[in-house]
């Protein structure tokens, strides 16, 4: 299992992990980790400290994800990138559309 | 042809067996089923008949003479790859856990032990059939797959890239991954002389990776050849591409244009490695690093989106890539990464040959392992890329026919035009796509336009920058000066609410040709005309600071040039034939 869900107890931070290479393959996995979840309000964290490696692909799911969010007035935070995703979001200049931690 | 007719819808087996008895009953257990059967006696005789009939199902008795079964099934699979997957069972009279291995290694799909019951038999020929029919499907979409990638890349190729500009004077590397992951080099010449290029990753793979490259292309041609900015241009395809593509599908680009007669290029990186300008002795003189989310991602463009301008030399060389060089890896999952990439460059602009050094660069670094994402470069020369304007050599200077016979010939124009821009539009609208937008439709499209779209570009950048905006051109006789000149320029026009430039244009047809007759004014302070016009008159190159390298092209191209009402006011006129 390469992408972990967890809510928290008071239902207001969905926490998303990545772990590995998070690629065009985690598609559909990806997509289902977030969108059994409607509630309003909540926080979204992304959390990438164990992902080593991020493409296009993945940026456009973080897009959906981003997407989703919205409709639901969520907040989404990506935390701990390692360097090497780090620097791709940097490219990408995710931190003008997101809040991007650590 | 074969000697035997078969209906495409038949199916065949083959039933290879030294008995003809038990060969007989099987044959017949097969008819009951719906196949036509084909027989051979040894497994020699079965592989020769498997290559000619490539049947859809073979039957391999385990003792078959000349040749074992176990061998001639081993043949057969290496031929089989070609057409489909043709289930082979094996017949043995033995069950032993040794006949069931050794079937399986000689690459069988199942085995049948005699004595079996018809029931067991047939029920042992469907579930075959079943996973046959599967595989076929499978291999069928895997067809239909292949064929899109093959259309994507044909389309990106033979349709888009090959009507780009300049093709002998800027080098391409294009690499496609063995699934073509949607790389897009584009490059087209600017009505005045430039030349603008981007390099282009959308993401995904395969034809998914395409769907925006047609209208990015068609945008990308369009507007550069009516003459529109950069920004515009941007703008105009983050737009396009945020209403077209699906969420999750954007485009990483870099966009610049080359203006040799600017001595200069403008360029915007919105999610592409750092672009790379090298000087003609292969030292990096300038990166400039991605300042801006994808295109196709936002709605609009941040508000501090900026074009960069930097001021170059005639050898320089601007360097685009994708991340598919720099994250290409060997078989000990190292990256390439960007200090090879700078070093085979360097060796590359020293060579004369970038994108070929490059290129073997990558290939020796990753030897035989398969890349997952295009290679592409794209390496432009910063000089020469001011087109030679056809000098008109001689236009019959009388009136064509329907003003001929007016006494007022020589006074009335065939049409006019005006537009004044005032305070805030005048930073919103560039009045020049407009103006020869309106030319294209009274008197049709042609080369003749040009020149023409050059001189009005020039002269109305100088009434909105030194006229309305006050600038100094004195600034942009430095490489600092000239960023600075643009960022100034920027904010000036952000806050402009006052001022105007008034837009005047007179049409005189001829009889082989026509005069445009243009005035342009503006609400600026205007300047010393006399030292100005004695410089022109002069026709001396002259390092005035009014007089910049705008001033002299307009010079060229145009019949007449004349600043009057203390420099608010410039009247020019512009000759052409056929």
């Amino acid at each position: 299992m390469t992408i972990a869900t967890m809510m928290s107890e008071n239902g207001k931070e969905l926490s998303i992990t990545v772990d590995g290479k998070f690629d065009f393959s985690l598609h559909q996995s990806f997509k289902e980790a977030y969108s059994s979840f409607s509630e309003q309000n909540m926080i979204i964290i992304l959390d990438l400290s164990k992902t080593s490696y991020l493409d296009s692909s993945a940026l456009g799911m973080i897009l959906l994800l981003k997407d989703h969010a919205e409709k639901n007035a969520n907040k989404i935070m990506i935390k701990n990138p390692n360097e090497a995703v780090s620097k791709i979001l940097k490219i990408a200049q995710f931190h003008r559309l997101l809040t991007i931690d650590g | 042809m074969q000697g035997l007719m078969l209906n495409s819808q038949e199916k065949v087996a083959l039933v290879v067996d030294d008995s003809a008895r038990q060969s007989n009953v099987l044959s017949c257990l097969l008819i009951e089923e719906g196949y036509k059967i084909i027989s051979a006696e040894n497994g020699l005789e079965g592989v020769d008949k498997y290559i000619k009939y490539h049947p859809d199902l073979v039957l391999m008795d385990v003792n078959t003479s000349r040749m074992d079964g176990y061998e001639a099934a081993r043949k057969i699979k290496t031929h089989s790859g070609q057409y489909s997957l043709c289930p082979l069972i094996f017949v043995a009279n033995e069950s032993d856990d040794h006949a069931y291995t050794k079937s399986i290694e000689a690459g069988g799909d199942g085995i049948l032990v005699r004595p079996f019951s018809i029931a067991v038999f047939k029920a042992k020929i469907k579930s075959i059939q079943r996973i046959s029919d599967l595989y076929s499907q499978v291999k069928r979409l895997q067809q239909l797959q292949d064929a899109d990638v093959e259309i994507a890349e044909k389309l990106m190729s033979d349709v888009i890239e090959a009507r780009n500009f300049g093709l002998d004077r800027i080098g391409i590397l294009k690499k496609p991954a063995a699934l073509f992951s949607g790389d897009i080099q584009l490059s087209v010449g600017c009505p005045n002389g430039d030349v603008n290029v981007l390099l282009g990753d959308f993401t995904g793979h395969g034809l998914r990776s395409s769907i925006g490259a047609i209208p990015l292309s068609e945008t990308f041609r369009a507007m550069t050849k009516k003459g529109f900015s950069l920004l515009d241009i941007v703008t105009q395809i983050n737009t396009q591409l945020y209403h077209l593509l699906p969420a999750d599908l954007f485009l990483a680009a870099t966009f610049i244009t080359v203006s040799s007669h600017e001595e200069s290029i403008f360029i915007l990186n919105a999610g592409l490695p750092d672009a790379y300008i090298f000087s003609a002795d292969a030292k990096i003189k300038h990166k400039i690093s991605s300042s801006h989310p994808p295109m196709g991602v936002i709605e609009h463009l941040l508000p501090d989106v900026a074009i960069s301008a930097i001021s170059v030399q005639a050898y320089d060389r601007v360097i685009l890539f994708t991340d598919g060089i720099v994250e290409a890896r060997n078989k000990q999952d190292q990256m390439y990464d960007y200090s090879r990439f700078e070093s085979a460059v360097k060796h590359g602009i020293l060579a004369g040959d970038v994108s070929q050094f490059v290129l073997a660069s990558v290939e020796e670094f990753c030897q035989e392992m398969e890349q997952e994402d295009d290679l592409s470069l794209v390496d432009i020369p910063c000089s020469g890329w001011q087109q030679n304007y056809a000098k008109v050599t001689f236009v019959d200077d009388t009136l064509s026919g329907e003003y001929q016979s007016s006494i007022y010939a020589s006074s009335s124009p065939a049409w006019e035009w005006q537009l004044l821009l005032t305070g805030k539009r005048l930073s919103a609208v560039n009045p020049i796509p407009i103006v020869i937008s309106h030319i294209h439709e009274i008197e049709g499209s042609g080369e003749q336009w040009l020149s023409l779209q050059t001189i009005l570009s020039e002269l109305y950048a100088n009434s909105l920058e030194h006229g309305v905006l006050g600038l100094s051109s004195a600034l942009k006789a430095y490489p600092e000066g000239f960023t600075e000149y643009y960022r100034e320029r920027e904010s000036r026009l952000k806050v402009l609410n006052s001022g105007f430039v008034d837009i005047r244009l007179q049409y005189f047809p001829l009889l082989n040709g026509g005069r445009l007759a243009i005035k342009i004014n503006d609400s600026g302070q205007g300047f010393d005309v006399e030292k100005i016009q004695f410089k022109l008159t002069q026709n001396v190159h002259t390092q005035t600071k009014l007089c910049g390298r705008g001033i002299e092209l307009v010079e060229h191209l145009a019949e007449s040039l004349e600043y009057c009402d203390g420099g608010r006011t410039v009247k020019a006129t512009y000759l052409w034939g056929h």
